[in-house]
């Protein structure tokens, strides 16, 4: 094991170099300028690749040429850059595509405030594309030492699934300093339970199979196999067709390829979950810390708090809200967007809340005046949200 | 039914006969492409063939026997520029695209590919305008023509004409070979088409085609494949020769540094030879 005192950036780069990503092409954008800074040292030194494209969609674009080859290939922006992912996000969903990105999340809308962390991509990193008929794995590091892990793990469910995977940081994730340890021998890569999975080459000639699973090799350029890949709806060939039959057959596959298999991509952490809470917290990245903090504070003068961290976001992971309680959801944003999936996904009759701010961390104690409040039956300051008004 | 021999060699039979509009001049393009790459000597397995959206790139996605993939709108020189770094050196990289892909909403990245001298061979098959979605003009779409978005004839600057010419501006950014030609100009374009390939960098070939559903129509008044046939011929000039006052097209080789600087995966493979060798103890 080595120990560095680092930032998050650092800690994603070193989790590409060792999930064998050896093609990083980015854009400069704050928050996630310094991944590619990491990247442009580390690349060289391991025979990979790293290069600078004219914009995001280009960047996204290079990697996926770079995957079509067969290397294992990341790209990483903020919230303004995560938009003109669109495009290839899309293809490489359609074509299936292994590709990592990161988005480290900044204040919105648009350029917003660029060094201040922001969760306003929640649904974005969900909806990545245009056209729906497809689901998003993403996963969501609150500190440097998980950015590192999930890393590793983005790389290997992009594999298996042989679709993009996102990790959805935010600023103070990517640019905090922070105690991590990168594992160096298999052993103690085994303990930190990273995963890893080798890239195959598809054989051929039927390149987009009707089935749900997983672990099917994806399309390699170069290899003789012949194989087509575009941006239309293929047959199980790759020819581009409009038969609503064979649109059926490839939808089906990209939804439900994840869908049922879900239980390889989701993981979440509970805090003081057992013993049926009258209030759960809920929240994802940088805020849970802070939620963490106060919770743990909340039980010690005696509230029934309990808490419920996500790590990965999509598929959402709607089995875990079934305790009968008050709900809250924390966010680094002011329109509330985790709020709703919370809302859907909690026993009937929930009372759901939610408290957003971005820029900076909530305080502790503001949090623990809310937890009362709520645990009083008192209204809160913060927009509260009925399931009636939905 | 005698397969013709091109497609016989290179092209699926699936997609053969083309699912082009009857009399529409793209076969013409792809053919003189094939012809070029037959008389090279390269099979299916050499080349990977790249297309876009549009007419262009939906009727020859798919056709070539080999390694076949279409980028979405424009960015499929994005695409190649990533896929080349992982591509034997022997290998060729085909694209067949359209002139609203290329000189439209691609144009930047095609502009950044020429820049890295991509290994790659562009041939801009250009109906001049849109015309899968229906025929809207483009900015390869000569001054005046009337389309189903220029109904009062095509009134905005276009790519081609009053004294601006694409090729210059994909020169500038460094292209090494760059050619235009008509799609009945036959050996002619077959000469350069295999110019193009022989360059181990990036080749651009512009190659104005008839649409008669379309263009035609709207333009010259008939959905008449002779008429737009001949009035294409005769709006182009061989660039030895004088122009006509009528002249749109100039046709022959623009420009040609073939194999003068090294193409871009060439390139950054020997930077990280470079530094490899420089880091072993």
């Amino acid at each position: 094991m080595k120990r560095y005192l680092e930032t998050g950036n650092f800690a994603i780069a070193e989790g590409a170099a060792m999930a064998g990503c050896r093609l990083f092409v980015g854009y400069p954008i704050t928050p996630a300028t310094e991944i590619a800074e990491a990247m442009s040292k580390i690349m060289p030194k391991i025979g990979g690749i790293y290069l600078q494209a004219e914009d995001e969609c280009a960047a996204f674009h290079m990697c996926i040429g770079g995957a079509l080859g067969g290397l294992k290939a990341m790209t990483a922006t903020s919230g303004p850059g995560f938009i003109l992912y669109a495009d290839p996000y899309g293809w490489a969903i359609g074509s299936e595509i292994p590709v990592v990105v990161l988005n480290s999340g900044r204040v919105g809308p648009v350029s917003g405030i660029t060094g201040s962390p922001g969760q306003g991509e929640f649904y974005n990193v969900r909806y990545p594309t245009q056209g729906g008929n497809y689901e998003a794995i993403v996963l969501a590091p609150n500190t440097a030492q998980e950015a590192f892990q999930l890393t590793v793990e983005a790389f290997y469910l992009s594999e298996r699934f042989r679709t993009p995977v996102t990790i959805l940081a935010d600023q103070l994730v990517t640019d905090g300093m922070e105690d991590i340890t990168i594992p160096e021998t298999d052993k103690e890569k085994k303990k930190m339970g990273l995963r890893f999975a080798e890239r195959g080459v598809h054989p051929g000639p039927v390149f987009y199979p009707d089935t749900d699973e997983i672990d099917i090799p994806p399309v390699v350029l170069g290899r003789k196999t012949h194989a087509l890949c575009s941006d239309w709806t293929p047959t199980a060939e790759g020819y581009d067709t409009e038969v609503v039959e064979q649109c059926h057959q490839h939808v089906y596959r990209l939804i439900y390829k994840i869908r049922n298999h879900k239980d390889l991509i989701t993981r979440y952490d509970p805090l003081f979950m057992d013993d049926d809470p009258d209030l759960v917290v809920v929240s994802y990245g940088t805020p849970s810390r802070v939620v963490k903090s106060a919770v743990k504070k909340a039980r010690e003068k005696g509230m029934k708090v309990g808490a419920l961290r996500l790590i990965s976001l999509w598929p959402f992971i709607d089995e875990i809200f079934t305790t009968k309680a008050t709900y809250l959801s924390v966010e680094f944003n002011y329109d509330g967007q985790l709020v709703r999936e919370v809302q859907r996904a909690c026993p009937k009759d929930s009372d759901v809340h939610f408290f957003g701010q971005c820029g900076e961390l909530p305080k502790i104690s503001d949090l623990m005046d809310l937890f009362k409040s709520l645990l009083d039956g008192k209204p809160i300051s913060a927009i509260k949200w009925e399931r009636e008004a939905w | 039914m005698v397969m013709d021999y091109l497609a016989e060699k290179y092209l699926r039979k699936r997609k053969t006969p083309s699912t082009a509009c009857s009399g529409c001049g793209l076969g013409e393009a792809q053919k003189m492409l094939l012809k070029a790459i037959d008389d090279l000597g390269y099979g299916i397995d050499d080349l990977i063939w790249g297309t876009s959206i549009g007419c262009a790139g939906r009727q020859t996605f798919g056709t070539w026997k080999g390694d076949g993939l279409a980028g979405t709108h424009g960015r499929i020189y994005a695409l190649i520029s990533g896929l080349t770094l992982t591509l034997k050196p022997e290998m060729k990289i085909v694209c067949t695209v359209g002139d609203g892909d290329a000189f439209g909403i691609g144009l930047m990245h095609l502009l950044n590919a020429a820049r890295r001298n991509v290994n790659a061979t562009v041939v801009v098959c250009d109906n001049l305008g849109y015309q899968s979605t229906g025929g809207q003009y483009s900015w390869s779409t000569p001054l005046g023509s009337v389309t189903d978005s220029s109904p009062y004839g095509m009134f905005e600057t276009n790519w081609i004409q009053d004294g601006r010419d694409v090729l210059n501006i994909i020169r500038e950014a460094g292209a090494t070979f760059l050619a235009r030609h008509v799609s009945m100009d036959g050996e002619f374009g077959v000469e350069s088409m295999r110019r193009a390939l022989l360059n181990r960098g990036f080749s651009l070939v512009h190659v104005i085609f008839p649409c008669v559903t379309n263009y035609a129509n709207t333009a010259l008044g008939a959905r008449d494949s002779i008429k737009i046939f001949r009035w294409i011929w005769d709006h182009a000039c061989p660039l030895d020769q004088e122009p006509k006052k009528d002249t749109i097209w100039r046709t022959g080789v623009y420009h040609d540094t073939t194999n003068s600087r090294l193409d871009f995966a060439t390139a950054i493979h020997n930077k990280l030879d470079e530094l490899r060798r420089s880091e072993r103890p």
